[in-house]
């Protein structure tokens, strides 16, 4: 073992038990070390045994899993096979865990000075005044304004980024050699990541602690990590130095996902995998073989091993050298066919919760066709306007006009035509669809509402015909939103939109609950559609790159205001306004050398 | 260990039928709590219907046989102090104490769901109305609004009826209000907003199939209590009057003489208590039934 190696893990193996008391293997075979001063990437999509890796490598066992083989070695001491009692020593003072929700983290009853006292008093025997200096001290290592006044405050007086600061100051505060985070900046603004993660890099080398990051975001971890690793069905399938595995994929799933995160760089070039990962580890066969591209009877015919061609990149696929000299795939998504006449024209609307005005004078024109999106952080009164739009939220002032007549500021009081016409999609399909209504009654509602020229006995073909335009398997027709994956809800909620045939499509987030490799598919989806439809697209979105490659057109919007707007291929190439600029800079974008030494 | 395409032909398996989801009948005839349920409900109902046609004796008919005697060949349950036949009593005093609750509480339900549902809804000043009124009407005790009500207009089934009615329309409104509002944030009754729905299609359809495994399994509790509320009528004197049979009179009357036949008094309780229990019951499997799904995905 060399002597920076804070922890090592090595074929780590996890299972959870079934009901009838067989084990679900979820998790095998992984090896990984963490090193002083350095960050590893964990990365791959929900399902597949990330999270549960990291928690088993510090020796977590949450209820109903278990740890099937492997050792996990902090020093001498194996993790794997220590009673929990000794690890709750260990846990807090060597190893620290942040948690994806810092606001779930933090307990909302106590102060922050509290809740840092207890691992000092715990852990360190630090009480009085000596407590309290560290405490300073941690909360200024955060970059946490005015700490004295902080330590009197409760969770909920901060914002989510300081709260996750808080979170990272709680786990350091014992001077861990480990430090683990589960996704520590999803959910929170581009912005807000880009500060947390600065932070966090300049911390992890200061103070020498082994970090180990879980992520779904392969773009933050190519340019945070010092080493990556991408994980499939369980298993480590690439591993290697950060830039190197990000630049030049070596497994076909690596090189998938990466295609299918949106760039700014790669305007409308998108790809999505098809189908989903298998829910328990493969092992006799390479677990990606029906998804692949290069799949060959060798694939099946034998578990691949993680290869070495050489250089410390290893990758678990026959193929490797070939795959990595294969172009990463993509095509164009279907372009919008904008026409020059104007179908939704919003003029100076003001909308205001109380007191509290979020929509201060926004105005925007959207043509026949044409996919427009709205890009800000929360609380740009982004979703709001769109609920102004959908008629669900009254604004104070301003007028909304579908082709020149003013609506009502209440859908209720529209005529049935324009609620037709406007359709919204929202972000979270657990919410949108009702949990006690199956898809067909989901789905024949609004057919039922605005189509007259679909008769009673027709409806369920026309009702199937539109699962299978948004490429749903059939024989979901009466299953029930619980019983879909969150991709498969969310194209059900794109079905119920197009069941009505709009002509403005308001979509709110639409793909940010998603995994990167759905929300392409959804992507391609709603740019199929909406070009075969003529729809117009709204697009409001946090996500700038998820815009630059739906949207034509493009609005920045901070605090009520529109800031810039132009066409997306402009507003990307030069944002004038220094607002813009900022959220461009704070997006953690991945790119080949090359493209470096031309920007 | 699977391999890879048969986990996938595994996942493919699952969405191959295309059936009707199961009815909330079906789901309560699957489980063993409503099985039981329905199985014991079953009896007291088929007793409470068709057991006057069985008396041995005439139920109100004193001096059928020696008073206040233990069980014999003559008389399976004994006789009581007027020396009546109690089998034949507790075969035809069940009509109140099933009909009343049942009109009474489900009264109550449609009326007071309804109110909580569009108070929770509207929010506003038509919340402060309604929720003010459920205040005022919880503040009274009962036995009070009862003991008044009977005072006032006499004792008959109608009485019992809306007083009863009256108890329990605030706490079940109070209680499908607070349902409601953790429903009405979700997005689908925004959906339903931006689709231009009637207010009652998003009270009754969107927003009451999701408050149903709470209301569900209150309706059943409060016609328990509202049984158990009769019977406590019954016995202090309020609700139906002697000599007519009925559980809760019989319960009343026996303790007087429980050391010389127990029968008397154990007889109409046990049917008391099993109308509980079976009505519990069936509750439970509707909660199961109507809380179930998050479980199994479907994988593709």
């Amino acid at each position: 073992m060399r002597s920076d190696t804070v922890l090592e893990v090595s074929d780590l193996a996890v299972g959870y038990l079934r009901h009838d008391g067989s084990t679900n293997q979820v998790v095998s075979g992984v090896s990984f070390r963490l090193e002083r001063g350095a960050i590893l990437g964990l990365a791959g999509e929900s399902g597949c045994g990330k999270s549960t890796s990291a928690l088993a490598a510090i020796g977590y066992r949450p209820l109903g899993s278990r740890i099937i083989g492997g050792r996990s070695l902090l020093g001498d001491l194996d993790l794997l096979a220590l009673p929990s009692s000794k690890l709750r020593d260990i846990w807090g003072s060597r190893i620290a865990y942040v948690a994806q929700s810092a606001a779930l983290a933090l307990n909302p009853a106590l102060t922050v000075g509290h809740q840092l006292a207890q691992p000092l008093a715990i852990h360190l025997g630090l009480r009085g005044a000596k407590s309290r200096a560290r405490q300073l001290e941690l909360l200024e290592a955060m970059g946490l304004p005015d700490p004295p006044r902080a330590l009197r405050r409760y969770p909920f007086q901060f914002s989510g980024g300081q709260q996750q600061r808080i979170a990272l100051a709680l786990a350091l505060s014992c001077k861990p050699d480990v430090l683990v985070l589960d996704e520590p900046t999803t959910g929170l603004d581009v912005t807000t990541q880009a500060r947390i993660t600065e932070l966090l890099r300049a911390i992890v080398r200061e103070l020498g602690v082994g970090c180990l990051y879980v992520s779904h975001d392969l773009s933050l971890l190519g340019t945070l990590a010092d080493r990556l690793a991408v994980m499939y069905a369980g298993e480590i399938v690439e591993s290697g130095p950060a830039l190197s595995v990000a630049t030049n994929q070596r497994h076909p799933y690596t090189q998938a996902l990466l295609a299918a995160v949106p760039s700014i760089r790669r305007p409308r070039v998108l790809v999505g995998i098809p189908g989903r990962p298998p829910v328990s580890v493969v092992h006799d066969s390479c677990a990606y073989v029906p998804r692949c591209p290069y799949a060959q009877p060798a694939c099946v015919e034998a578990h691949p091993e993680l290869r070495d061609p050489g250089d410390g990149h290893l990758a678990r696929c026959v193929r490797l050298e070939e795959v990595e000299r294969q172009p990463s795939p993509g095509h164009e998504l279907a372009r919008a066919h904008r026409k020059p006449d104007v179908l939704l024209s919003v003029h100076d609307v003001h909308c205001a919760y109380g007191r509290n005005e979020v929509v201060k004078g926004v105005s925007l024109d959207v043509r026949r066709a044409e996919r427009v999106g709205i890009v800000g952080e929360s609380g740009s009164g982004k979703s709001t306007l769109l609920r102004a739009i959908a008629g669900l939220h009254r604004p104070s002032a301003g007028s909304i006009c579908l082709r020149g007549a003013e609506l009502a500021p209440v859908a209720v009081k529209r005529p049935r035509s324009v609620r037709r016409e406007i359709q919204l999609v929202f972000q979270n399909p657990d919410s949108s669809l009702n949990p006690r209504h199956t898809i067909f009654d989901i789905v024949v509602r609004p057919i039922r509402l605005f189509r007259d020229d679909v008769p009673r006995a027709g409806e369920r073909a026309v009702v199937q015909e539109l699962l299978d335009s948004v490429k749903l398997p059939t024989g979901l027709l009466y299953r029930y939103p619980a019983e879909l994956s969150g991709g498969q809800r969310q194209r059900v909620a794109l079905a119920r939109a197009f069941a009505a045939q709009p002509t403005v499509l308001l979509c709110d987030e639409v793909t940010s609950a998603l995994d990167v490799s759905v929300q392409a598919t959804i992507l391609e989806l709603i740019a199929e559609l909406s070009e075969q439809t003529e729809t117009a697209v709204i697009w409001v979105s946090h996500d700038l790159a998820v815009v630059r490659t739906i949207a034509d057109r493009a609005l920045v919007m901070r605090e009520g205001e529109v800031c810039e707007e132009g066409t997306t291929d402009e507003l990307f190439a030069a944002a004038k306004h220094a607002y813009t600029q900022q959220l461009l800079a704070a997006i953690p974008e991945l790119q080949p050398p090359a493209a470096v030494a031309e920007l | 260990m699977t391999t890879a395409s048969e986990a996938v032909a595994l996942q493919l398996e699952a969405v191959d039928d295309e059936g009707r989801p199961p009815s909330a009948r079906r789901a309560v005839l699957a489980s063993w709590e409503g099985r039981i349920g329905l199985v014991l409900g079953l009896l007291v109902v088929l007793v409470i219907a068709f057991g006057r046609f069985f008396t041995p004796y005439p139920p109100n008919e004193p001096n059928v046989g020696p008073p206040t005697s233990l069980p014999s060949g003559s008389h399976l349950l004994g006789t009581d102090d007027l020396s009546r036949d109690i089998l034949s009593r507790v075969l035809v005093g069940g009509t109140v104490i099933i009909i009343v609750p049942l009109i009474a509480v489900s009264l109550a339900w449609l009326i007071g769901g309804t109110l909580g549902m569009l108070a929770a809804y509207r929010g506003g000043r038509t919340d402060a109305l309604i929720t003010r009124v459920y205040d005022l009407l919880m503040s009274l005790p009962p036995l009070l609004i009862v003991l008044v009500a009977i005072a006032a207009l006499g004792t008959s089934s109608v009485v019992l009826v809306l007083t009863i009615m009256f108890v329990y329309l605030p706490r079940m409104g109070r209680l499908v209000r607070g349902a409601t509002q953790g429903v009405i944030t979700s997005e689908y009754v925004a959906a339903a907003q931006a689709r231009g729905e009637r207010t009652a299609t998003i009270l009754f359809r969107e927003i009451l199939p999701n408050i149903m495994a709470p209301t569900t399994a209150d309706f059943a509790l409060r016609i328990t209590y509202a049984v158990i509320f009769v019977a406590t009528l019954n016995f202090l004197g309020l609700g139906v009057q002697p000599p007519r049979a009925d559980w809760g009179v019989m319960v009343a009357q026996g303790r007087g003489y429980i050391t010389l036949n127990p029968w008397a008094t154990l007889a109409p309780a046990a049917m008391i208590a099993l109308l509980s229990i079976a009505l519990n019951l069936i509750a439970d499997a509707l909660t199961q039934h109507v809380t179930r799904g998050r479980q199994e995905i479907v994988q593709l």
